[in-house]
């Protein structure tokens, strides 16, 4: 008895669902989209702040430069004997300017600009240090240092970061919940065609799973045709955009990498469409075929 | 078989159709429905072949009480009914093959399993050259042969049949009782609604009468309508 058959006619021009792949197509399109941006985000978000983590910038500064440069040579020395410290590069003149370049552009960066001397710190990795008694320490050789851990600024990357994935989360649960409604009215437009077949089927013993089997199986292939093709559009998509913003910002911000290892994700949203686009149909036909004697 | 005490039928909260109707169908016995339009002949029907439920009173069939069974429990009882509808109700994007096979294939058959027996009936009906015809491409009489070849393809123990004459000429009419009395004679209750007196007298069987929703009923005996009861007579 579980034996189900595709009792409803086969799709022509006439029947009620015929754009539902279409529609499932747009909705998958637009998931991919989004969780495409979100996986890009979160990669450049990584690359960006992996490259800042476990790095102090110390900065001083002076109207003096030839003081600057002996105090921070002694600075460097300091920072060299405290435990936990794995290099202090002071950067050059050249590596300044070229870090101050897309703001003032390339040649505007003349002699008698004063320059602050930078220093990049490394720390060893899971090494803990007390900026704070650092601090207070290289201040006794200048006043006009500064030490920056960028923690200050990585709260604030991170608390974007977040926000821009819950936003992705959000539009991808806003999609879907569209999706389930698109469906729901789908099958009940489908069993309202097919009104006549549905009693027959009903007054000839027919249960409920089986007539409910044949809308899943029929809505399953839908859900996963749009999907297939919404996905391969959003692929497209994204190519052809990343292209873009490669060629536009070439030289002015690193792109982050598309994460190749993460993409799997986004082939599980046209199986996720698909699944409740089959669920969705069998529901609102068990129910609608429940409220039969 | 089938038996109907004291059973009452109303739609949502319309007026009664049926009052207080209250018969007995022995197995295998043979029954015409009548009484003029309006009367509650479907409505009666519809109750035998369970698509509608009482509002009071208690449906006995298969030894069960119909009107108090669990709503899945009823497939498996339809399953044991066939129906002929007054409109046929044949599925018109399927061919003649694939309608009569529905009640099989329902049940769980492949259409190859069965496409051989399907085809045997259909010839039997008169069909055997538009078995891949659909039902838009069929006359009002191939329409209703194929409805009743539908109907009776799992031999039910019960069979009810809807005006199954109302759409043929004379002759295919009396083709089709025969039709019916041969499958009356395997074994299958049947309950013909009709208004065709001319046959009800030629095939002689008792006559359930219904009047404004109310029974009476005709005693069998071929061409005699005098023999009407009231139905509190019945119940006595």
């Amino acid at each position: 008895m579980s034996q189900s058959f595709d009792f409803l006619p086969t799709i022509n021009n006439r029947e009620a669902t015929k754009l539902l792949p279409w529609v499932m197509a747009i909705m998958v399109y637009l998931s991919s989209l989004a969780a495409t941006g979100s996986l890009l985000l979160n990669a450049g978000f990584e690359d960006w702040s992996s490259s800042l983590q476990g790095r102090i910038t110390v900065q001083v500064t002076g109207d003096d430069s030839e003081l600057i440069v002996v105090q921070s040579l002694e600075i460097q020395e300091t920072l060299r004997d405290t435990p936990g410290i794995k290099s202090v590069q002071i950067l050059s003149n050249d590596e300044i300017s070229l870090l101050l370049e897309p703001w003032l552009g390339a040649g505007n960066i003349t002699e008698d600009l004063p320059l602050p001397i930078m220093m990049d710190v490394m720390i060893n990795e899971g090494a803990y240090i007390n900026l704070g008694a650092l601090e207070s320490k290289i201040r006794q050789i200048s006043d006009s240092v500064y030490l920056d851990d960028h923690a200050q600024w990585l709260s604030r990357f991170y608390d974007l970061a977040s926000m821009v994935e819950y936003m992705s989360v959000g539009i991808l649960l806003m999609i879907l919940l569209v999706s389930v409604c698109i469906v729901i009215f789908a099958t009940k437009s489908s069993m309202s065609e097919h009104k006549k077949t549905l009693e027959i089927m009903h007054l000839m013993g027919a249960q409920d799973k089986m007539v409910a089997r044949t809308y899943q199986k029929r809505f399953m292939y839908y859900g996963l045709k749009g999907g297939v093709i919404g996905l391969v559009f959003s692929f497209l998509t994204v190519y052809g955009l990343l292209n873009l913003l490669q060629n536009l910002s070439e030289g002015f911000v690193e792109m982050p990498t598309l994460p190749y290892l993460k993409m799997y994700i986004l082939l599980l949203i046209p199986a996720l469409f698909s699944l409740l686009t089959m669920l969705a149909a069998r529901i609102t036909v068990l129910r609608a075929l429940g409220r039969m004697v | 078989m089938v038996e109907f005490k004291n059973v009452s039928m109303s739609y949502e909260k319309g007026h009664e159709i049926l009052k207080d109707i209250s018969f007995k169908l022995e197995p295998g016995s043979m029954h015409f429905l009548t009484g003029p339009s309006g009367s509650g002949k479907t409505s009666l029907l519809k109750l035998i072949y369970l698509a509608q439920k009482p509002s009071c009173g208690k449906i006995l069939m298969f030894g069960r009480d119909v009107a108090k069974a669990e709503r899945e429990d009823l497939p498996a009882l339809r399953r044991r009914i066939g129906v002929v509808f007054q409109d046929f109700r044949l599925l018109d994007h399927m061919s003649a093959v694939h309608n009569v096979a529905l009640p099989l294939r329902i049940a769980g058959a492949s259409l190859a399993e069965v496409s051989e027996h399907v085809e045997e009936l259909l010839s039997w009906v008169g069909l055997g050259d538009k078995m891949n015809s659909n039902p838009t491409a069929l006359s009002g009489g191939e329409k209703q042969r194929v409805a009743i070849a539908r109907a009776v393809i799992r031999r039910p123990d019960i069979l009810v049949a809807d005006e199954p004459t109302g759409n043929v000429d004379p002759k295919m009419a009396e083709r089709l009782m025969y039709l019916f009395v041969e499958l009356n004679k395997l074994g299958t209750t049947i309950v013909i609604a009709t208004h065709d007196d001319a046959l009800v007298a030629k095939v002689g069987a008792p006559r359930l009468h219904l009047i404004g929703g109310k029974l009476l009923q005709l005693k069998g005996k071929k061409g005699d309508i005098s023999m009407f009861i009231e139905n509190e007579e019945i119940s006595r």
